[in-house]
């Protein structure tokens, strides 16, 4: 990024005093400001990420020793498929939404967000969708248990849970889809004067595409589900063979967005994680067109790639070879942003703090899941690997050190800004490397427990993987109890510390206009356009 | 706040925003259409 603000008029705001928020409840329900939205959406996405880590450790207790001991097989499949459903759609994808809601305007030199009544009305409909999830675990007939893919015709047999659980995913969806709008259309229309297009941070980058993303595939999911809920309730049979219908058109529909939805929850990582290493590096990003390129040229694979999630279903030779190559491709453009990320760091007058070494760990071992992606891209191994716990490896490798690895990193980095005070670095510190080891010792040995053939989605298992699902299940405790040290760490912040300066990382190199506003970052930020040159 | 969008800016903000509702909408529908189409064949 090379914006420099040369002029930031109105950064103080001394004459707005008055236009501060409103007081109470009233607040956070009315609110339109971006500051308050991303707020809204970071503390959402922190309560589900608690939640879904819940549902995650009584999963891994279960699993902890052969044989049934804690849960019955039917709420053990319930909790694999709504932990996945909250993961993905109530922490992941909103922790990212908050970010955006924070940086986006604040990196752009914009006010807020274009539609700022819109974005309100998109939180509270994502609260609104998780209540009827959470509401569909008390139905009668227990709550969605297919996996969060909703496969049919397995998920056809849901209880009262199904139209609940597909009326949350619309309105998820919908939710999502008025954020991508209001993303896309703030940064094409209210970027600061000078400001081009090849001037913007990379996370905001990041979030431009991802946002095209969702609005592409979003209604591909909705469409999927309203199938699915026809079939179900108004005698359609999209997905039922014995009317007519093909089961395996729904996962073609649901991997058409599917894939896609990886990279809506990864590319907001990378652009993360391109902002924090030049400045801990204290050097300009490397490559930063070639970033672009790159974020593009993923965007663009990830819409043809679906079917390497099918391999095993059956498909002509050819397609099987076209979605091998196309899988793999996407290997080149990564490439070049890890190549990129170590690239600005060579040479470079490197420190670490918290930021950088989740931004470190995610680079390490994002490329762990990355590899273990290309693996299974290779379709005659895949039958080898398909629905066992390797799977579930690299797609955890993926998500944790992954994205919510680069996700903490981002809350580390701007929280200074949000709040005003520097944090404790000797408990974030603390809060690294716990989480850095037991992610390993939770995650790594899945490798091992696939490779020798255990499937995923069972309660209970041969002894042959005894060793290994308990080593798992202790990494699993311990990554789930080091996430307290982050959620008091930020209470703490929050409630006091150390003044943070206006650039926060005084002695790293910040760029960006979010560093020209004082901190805690002014209720209105930018009521005169900053000029970037 | 003073620096709100100029006319030109909301123009902009509003023919964007049609736009990308239209097209969201029509994926949606085309989806839908497609499984109507295959399931009749």
């Amino acid at each position: 990024m090379s914006a420099t603000a040369t002029h930031v008029a109105g950064a103080a705001h001394d004459h707005h005093d008055d236009h501060g928020p409103a007081k109470g409840i009233m607040r956070w329900l009315t609110t339109t400001n971006h500051k308050d939205i991303g707020t809204m959406y970071l503390v959402f996405s922190l309560l589900m990420f608690l939640l879904g880590g819940a549902m995650a450790l009584v999963i891994r207790a279960e699993l902890f020793m052969p044989g049934m001991q804690i849960v019955d097989p039917g709420t053990f499949n319930t909790l694999t498929t709504v932990h996945a459903l909250i993961m993905v759609f109530g922490a992941v994808m909103p922790a990212t939404v908050g970010l955006a809601n924070w940086m986006i305007p604040m990196q752009i030199g914009a006010p807020d967000m274009a539609l700022p009544r819109m974005n309100n009305f998109s939180f509270w409909l994502l609260v609104a969708a998780f209540s009827l999830l959470i509401l569909s675990l008390f139905m009668p007939g227990g709550g969605p248990a297919a996996g969060w893919t909703l496969y049919p015709p397995l998920v056809l047999q849901t209880g009262d849970a199904l139209p609940l659980a597909i009326f949350a995913i619309h309105l998820a969806g919908a939710s999502s889809i008025m954020g991508s709008i209001n993303i896309i259309v703030t940064i094409m229309n209210l970027r600061a004067p000078g400001m081009t297009l090849l001037k913007m941070p990379l996370f905001v980058w990041t979030w431009l595409i991802t946002a095209y993303l969702l609005i592409a595939v979003m209604p591909v999911f909705a469409g999927a589900v309203t199938m699915l809920l026809t079939d179900h309730f108004f005698h359609t049979t999209f997905f039922a063979a014995a009317g007519g219908g093909d089961p395996v058109l729904y996962q073609h529909v649901f991997w058409f967005f599917g894939h896609p939805e990886v990279y809506i929850m990864i590319l907001p990582a990378f652009g993360i994680v391109s902002e924090i290493i030049p400045t801990f590096s204290r050097k300009p990003l490397f490559g930063y067109d070639s970033m672009v390129y790159a974020t593009a040229s993923i965007a663009f694979l990830s819409f043809i790639v679906w079917a390497h999630h099918m391999f095993t279903v059956g498909m002509p030779l050819a397609g099987e070879m076209f979605f091998m190559l196309s899988t793999m491709l996407i290997a080149v453009p990564t490439g070049v942003k890890v190549f990129n990320w170590t690239a600005t760091m060579w040479k470079g007058s490197l420190s670490f703090e918290p930021p950088m070494l989740f931004a470190l760990a995610f680079l390490f071992l994002f490329t762990i899941g990355g590899f273990s992606g290309l693996m299974m891209a290779i379709a005659p191994v895949d039958f080898q690997y398909h629905d066992t716990y390797f799977i579930v490896a690299h797609f955890h490798y993926v998500l944790v050190p992954g994205a919510v690895f680069a996700i903490i990193a981002g809350v580390y980095y701007w929280l200074p800004k949000w709040t005003g005070h520097m944090y404790d670095m000797k408990l974030a510190k603390a809060h690294f490397w716990a989480s850095a080891i037991f992610v390993n010792v939770l995650f790594f040995p899945q490798h091992f427990l696939g490779l020798a053939g255990m499937p995923r989605r069972i309660p209970d298992y041969s002894t042959q993987f005894a060793d290994w699902n308990m080593v798992s299940s202790i990494g699993g405790f311990g990554f789930g109890l080091s996430q307290l040290l982050f959620v008091y760490l930020i209470w703490k912040c929050v409630r006091g510390g150390a003044q943070a300066s206006a650039r926060v990382w005084d002695d790293a190199k910040t760029e960006g206009l979010e560093w020209t506003v004082p901190s805690p970052a002014p209720y209105h930020t930018f009521e005169e356009a900053p000029v970037v040159k | 706040m003073d620096n709100g969008p100029n006319e030109q800016q909301r123009r902009g903000i509003r023919r964007t925003t049609i736009l990308l509702a239209l097209v969201a909408l029509a994926i949606y529908v085309a989806f839908i259409a497609s499984g109507v189409i295959k399931s009749q064949h």
